[in-house]
């Protein structure tokens, strides 16, 4: 019954870790738009290129954010959740 | 003459030490605590000091001794760059200072208004803190920027910046400014409101986490496999760290260096983006205007 | 030795890390930017104030330069005068010398033609002395006899006048 709980805590930590960064797709797509738009905008008028490329990485860095929250829930559900589930388990059973 | 420049260039040195001892210190302090049968694990920041206080315990982590440690460098530096300035610039680090000060001075005037042209040392000493903690992990020390409590500090001081510009035109106005464009938007503009911080923290400490999180899955791996391959060899021959000498180098440029200063660069930019968004002086004095007229009123109504 | 959680909230460390943050405002402020502001404005004062000093030594200049260009102007028309005065004086000077020269060939020649005149008559006298004479000692061999020298003279004379007359009237 022990062994079933902690099985099921830890791989559904590990599940629920890998479903958060299906998160990932978003950020990769808008980035990899944001990249192209300005590549193209670059081409266009190379002599903003700093400009451009200051805005870009601005952008991308906030567009990151979301896929950032996604990891940063996956590192709780890996690293900080398990222990914590296993003390409350712990301390049910223990009552 | 000769003595002065004796003594200009021992007090040279030791500015020098001065910014490089912190960094040995670290580097020390990190050999000294770190248990000897450790492996390759991810955690986060090691506690030096409990102290109890209400709420919660005061810690002294590590991310809090080693950003000390890059304080104190920085305060070093300065003094070494400002050392011995002269009206015409003669020296590199003369020079080196200028730039500083006049790029600062440009960011922030580009893009906070001039308004706000007070605000460059405080974009300096962010970019300075976020750039230099986060490059402390190219030492091997722990980057205060992966410890998610720095960075909500910094964050936290930055949303207080932002409340107090803009409750700047009248603390009515500012709660006014919940109820708009509807007034059953409240409840979401509230959460944006607390999000700004929140996203900035986990930002910065997101990117700087992740970049150690994988730099550290890979170089288990790496150990892994050297350990694979080297069994057959004797003795110490066998824990030879082959793969882990020059590939993590690689992955360490991108994180720690290119990672860390454009995750500073983008901290700062978002702060004067957020100050400057937060405040517009052409209200304040529209409002401050406003007020005057309303006193003289009053007064003439008496 | 005890660790952190990869991730934790801890209010105390939040604001520890607010007040380095702040901290290392003011150390940025005092130990790098103001000196460095401080230093870059004596400069730009001291760039100011060369600039001024150049302004003001171009101005003299450009007054010294105009001042000088007058006085040359004037040198030039001293000179010119100077010219012009010397010229009419060798004018005048070859003017007076001419005047003298002709006055003195005038002279020369009227001195000339009074000389010849007087050549002239002293010669007449002594053609009519001599006609006289010879008249006389003709006349005096023709009549033989002795006049009056002096009544032949008169006749001879009166004689003379009338051809000197016919002489002058046909000149």
């Amino acid at each position: 019954m022990l062994e079933l709980s902690l099985g099921i805590i830890l791989g559904c930590c590990a599940l629920g870790a890998g479903a958060a960064m299906i998160a990932g797709i978003g950020p990769g797509i808008g980035e990899g738009n944001a990249v192209a738009k300005a590549c193209e905008a670059i081409g266009r008028q190379p002599e903003s290129k700093s400009e451009v490329t200051t805005t870009m990485l601005m952008g991308c860095a906030i567009a990151e954010t979301t896929g950032l929250y996604a990891l940063v829930i996956a590192i709780l559900l890996i690293f900080v959740a398990p222990g914590r589930l296993v003390n409350i388990l712990m301390n049910t059973l223990g009552k | 003459m000769k003595e002065k420049n004796h003594s200009f260039k021992i007090k040279d040195i030791l500015l020098l030490l001065g910014m490089i001892l912190p960094l040995a210190a670290g580097i020390v302090i990190k050999v000294l605590t770190t248990p000897a049968s450790d492996g390759i694990e991810i955690t986060g920041a090691r506690i030096f000091f409990r102290l109890k206080l209400p709420v919660q315990d005061l810690l002294i982590t590590e991310s809090q001794v080693n950003s000390w440690l890059v304080m104190i460098s920085i305060l070093f530096l300065c003094l070494f760059l400002t050392h011995g300035l002269k009206e015409k610039a003669e020296k590199k680090r003369q020079l080196i200072a200028e730039w500083i000060v006049e790029k600062t001075d440009d960011l922030v005037q580009k893009n906070m208004g001039s308004y706000f042209a007070g605000f460059s040392p405080f974009i300096g000493a962010m970019l300075a803190l976020s750039a230099f903690s986060s490059l402390q992990s190219l030492l091997g020390l722990f980057p205060p920027t992966s410890d998610l409590n720095i960075v909500a500090g910094w964050a936290l001081l930055v949303f207080l910046l932002i409340s107090y510009y803009k409750m700047k035109c009248g603390p009515l106005h500012y709660l006014k400014s919940f109820t708009e464009p509807v007034s059953f938007l409240t409840p979401l503009n509230v959460i944006s409101e607390i999000a700004t911080p929140i996203s900035m923290a986990f930002r910065h400490y997101g990117n700087v986490m992740s970049g150690a999180v994988v730099s550290t899955l890979v170089a288990s791996a790496l150990q892994g496999l050297s350990l694979l391959l080297l069994r057959w060899l004797p003795g110490a021959l066998a824990k030879f760290p082959l793969f882990q000498i020059g590939l993590p180098a690689v992955l360490s440029i991108y994180f720690d260096l290119f990672s860390g200063c454009l995750q500073a660069f983008i901290f700062a930019m978002l702060t004067m983006l957020y100050i400057s968004g937060s405040f517009s002086p052409d209200e304040y004095n529209a409002y401050k205007a406003r007020k005057k007229r309303t006193v003289t009123q009053a007064k003439g109504g008496c | 030795m005890q660790t952190l959680d990869v991730i934790s909230v801890n209010i105390w460390q939040i604001l520890i890390s607010l007040i380095n943050l702040l901290l290392l405002f003011l150390i940025l402020k005092h130990f790098l930017y103001r000196p460095v502001r401080k230093m870059l404005e004596q400069h730009r004062k001291t760039l100011d104030d060369a600039y001024e000093a150049a302004d003001a030594a171009k101005t003299e200049a450009d007054s010294l330069k105009k001042e000088w260009k007058s006085r040359m102007r004037g040198a030039d028309a001293e000179a010119k005068a100077i010219m012009e005065k010397a010229e009419k004086r060798a004018e005048a000077d070859r003017e007076s010398i001419l005047n003298e020269t002709r006055e003195k060939a005038d002279q020369m020649v009227r001195q000339a033609k009074a000389d010849a005149a007087f050549a002239y008559k002293k010669a007449e006298e002594q053609m009519k002395q001599e006609i006289i004479d010879v008249s006389a000692k003709i006349s005096e061999k023709i009549i033989g006899r002795e006049i009056n020298t002096e009544d032949h003279h008169a006749i001879i004379n009166s004689f003379l006048d009338e051809i000197g007359e016919d002489h002058d009237g046909k000149q």
